[in-house]
């Protein structure tokens, strides 16, 4: 069954019947957004039934479409937080990545700002490191792009997508190694995007991560993973109580490749560990368990099948 | 940016360089300053690092003084202020209270002060400067040159004064020759220092 991520939006009437659908069909709801009378929900659900979703929702004003960055995480790396970067130029890019689905975390490094003096610290490579993709969000000069990225591409082992004020040739022809993505001519604005020029850049953006994580989607099923990070979230909703105290918008976040789940690590890392998934197999044998270096967070990483033997 | 007789951005790269044209121009318009500056000319190279901003403002409004926004009605020791705009009350307060001490300036409403002067004191109360424009909006362009500037140039000098200002910023010590620099960008628009 290949799963496909979709957003569904539609009235808030019966909507829990959608959910109940998704779930019957072997699907998972990632996120649900309840916005005045609209229901927002990210969901993975088989291929085949995207039609049967769309036909039961439709009396109900429901209208389904893929979202390919559903079921991701990423980071958009400003090099501050300054007002030269805020808010339009970061938000605007973060905003429009979560609207098509991405959970985005924007970290404003804290001397990512100039050119000779741009750092990187371990602390913002290792919350970098721990999302499925990273957005570079740097200038409007090429000099400047030349000589502060390979700083702040330093110890980043995620694909990085790269903007910037020139253009996509010259972004090339600046970075080496090249990276995995490249978007140029969207650098630093101190205006809202409102234009359809400015927007199409922003869809520009989400078409290179798109293929970004096609491409990264592509080499985890030649050894996929032991469990679906979706399932792993449904396992931790159902049988850790605590989650459910949490009042961040995600407590589960999901990604591609693991979970980020934001219960405290010192008290929940044995109970996550020893929690069953099916038939005797817990998720401390399938996935690795660690701390998180975003407040006192868990992060979960699956394994591969190749390293469990085990695929539930 | 019809009303600023001259600008122009000056940089190496013509990319960047026409994006700081638009960067100063969403500036300037969102600090409501494009009234007030008359010429402006930015200078950026990215390769030294250095930013340099120079301009020439418009004849800015003179110093309000008392006169211009309350009455003053003197009887036998006792004046009366009757405020007419309440915008300059506050600094008009922090000046008379500085000047008399807080215990001989009674308000006993928002638009009047009730002083008991002698008439030494109260001579020439009218033309009491309150306040001065030019302060404010020279510390708002300043500030909004910080903005249009690449971020991180932490390094900087400014002034501002007699119709003009100038700003030079970089990440690195200033180059010793900068003062000329400055000049070379004031002969561009037509004005020196």
């Amino acid at each position: 069954m290949i799963l496909v991520p979709v957003t569904y939006k539609g009235g808030i009437y019966r909507h829990d019947e959608i959910m109940d659908l998704i779930e019957d069909l072997g699907g998972y709801i990632i996120q649900k957004h309840v916005i005045a009378q609209e229901v927002v929900l990210q969901a993975l659900v088989p291929k085949d039934d995207i039609e049967l979703i769309r036909r039961i929702g439709k009396p109900l004003t429901g209208e389904i479409f893929a979202s390919p960055l559903v079921g991701t995480e990423i980071a958009v790396v400003s090099p501050s937080l300054e007002i030269h970067h805020l808010p339009h130029a970061s938000c605007d890019t973060a905003e429009y990545i979560r609207r098509n689905g991405a959970k985005t975390n924007m970290v404003g490094l804290a001397r990512g700002f100039g050119k000779r003096i741009a750092q990187l610290n371990d602390e913002e490579r290792d919350v970098i490191n721990e999302h499925d993709l990273a957005v570079y969000l740097l200038g409007d000069f090429e000099a400047c792009i030349a000589h502060k990225f390979p700083v702040l591409r330093r110890g980043i082992t995620v694909p990085i997508v790269l903007c910037g004020g020139p253009s996509t040739e010259v972004l090339k022809s600046l970075i080496d190694p090249p990276v995995e993505g490249y978007v140029g001519s969207i650098g630093r604005f101190m205006h809202r995007t409102k234009e359809s020029e400015e927007l199409s850049r922003l869809d520009e953006i989400i078409e290179v991560i798109t293929a970004v994580l096609d491409r990264r989607r592509v080499e985890l099923a030649k050894d996929p993973l032991s469990v679906s990070p979706a399932r792993l979230m449904n396992v931790v909703n159902e049988k850790v109580d605590a989650i459910h105290d949490v009042l961040s918008p995600t407590p589960v976040t999901v990604q591609m490749t693991g979970l980020r789940v934001k219960l405290p690590y010192d008290t929940f890392a044995i109970v996550l560990k020893k929690t069953e998934i099916e038939g005797g197999t817990t998720i401390g044998d399938v996935a690795d368990i660690r701390p998180s270096r975003m407040r006192d967070y868990i992060l979960i990483r699956v394994k591969p099948f190749s390293e469990t033997n085990v695929f539930i | 940016m019809e009303a600023v007789e001259y600008f122009k951005v000056e940089c190496p790269e013509e990319a960047g360089g026409s994006y700081y044209l638009r960067i100063a121009d969403v500036v300037l318009l969102d600090h409501n300053l494009v009234r007030v500056v008359k010429k402006l000319h930015l200078f950026i190279d990215p390769r030294i690092p250095l930013f340099i901003a120079v301009g020439v403002t418009q004849k800015l409004p003179g110093i309000v003084r008392l006169r211009d926004f309350a009455d003053v009605n003197q009887q036998e020791g006792k004046v009366t202020v009757s405020i007419g705009n309440e915008a300059y009350l506050a600094p008009l307060l922090k000046i008379l209270w500085e000047k008399f001490g807080k215990d001989r300036v009674e308000q006993p409403d928002r638009f009047t002060i009730i002083m008991n002067l002698s008439s030494e004191e109260s001579e020439g109360l009218e033309d009491l400067p309150v306040f001065d424009p030019s302060t404010t909006i020279y510390k708002d362009l300043i500030y909004a040159l910080q903005v249009i500037q690449p971020e991180g140039f932490k390094v900087r000098r400014q002034y501002y004064g007699n119709g003009k200002f100038y700003l030079v910023a970089s990440e690195d010590t200033l180059p010793e020759n900068i003062e000329d620099l400055v000049r070379e960008k004031f002969a561009l628009i037509g004005e020196s220092l």
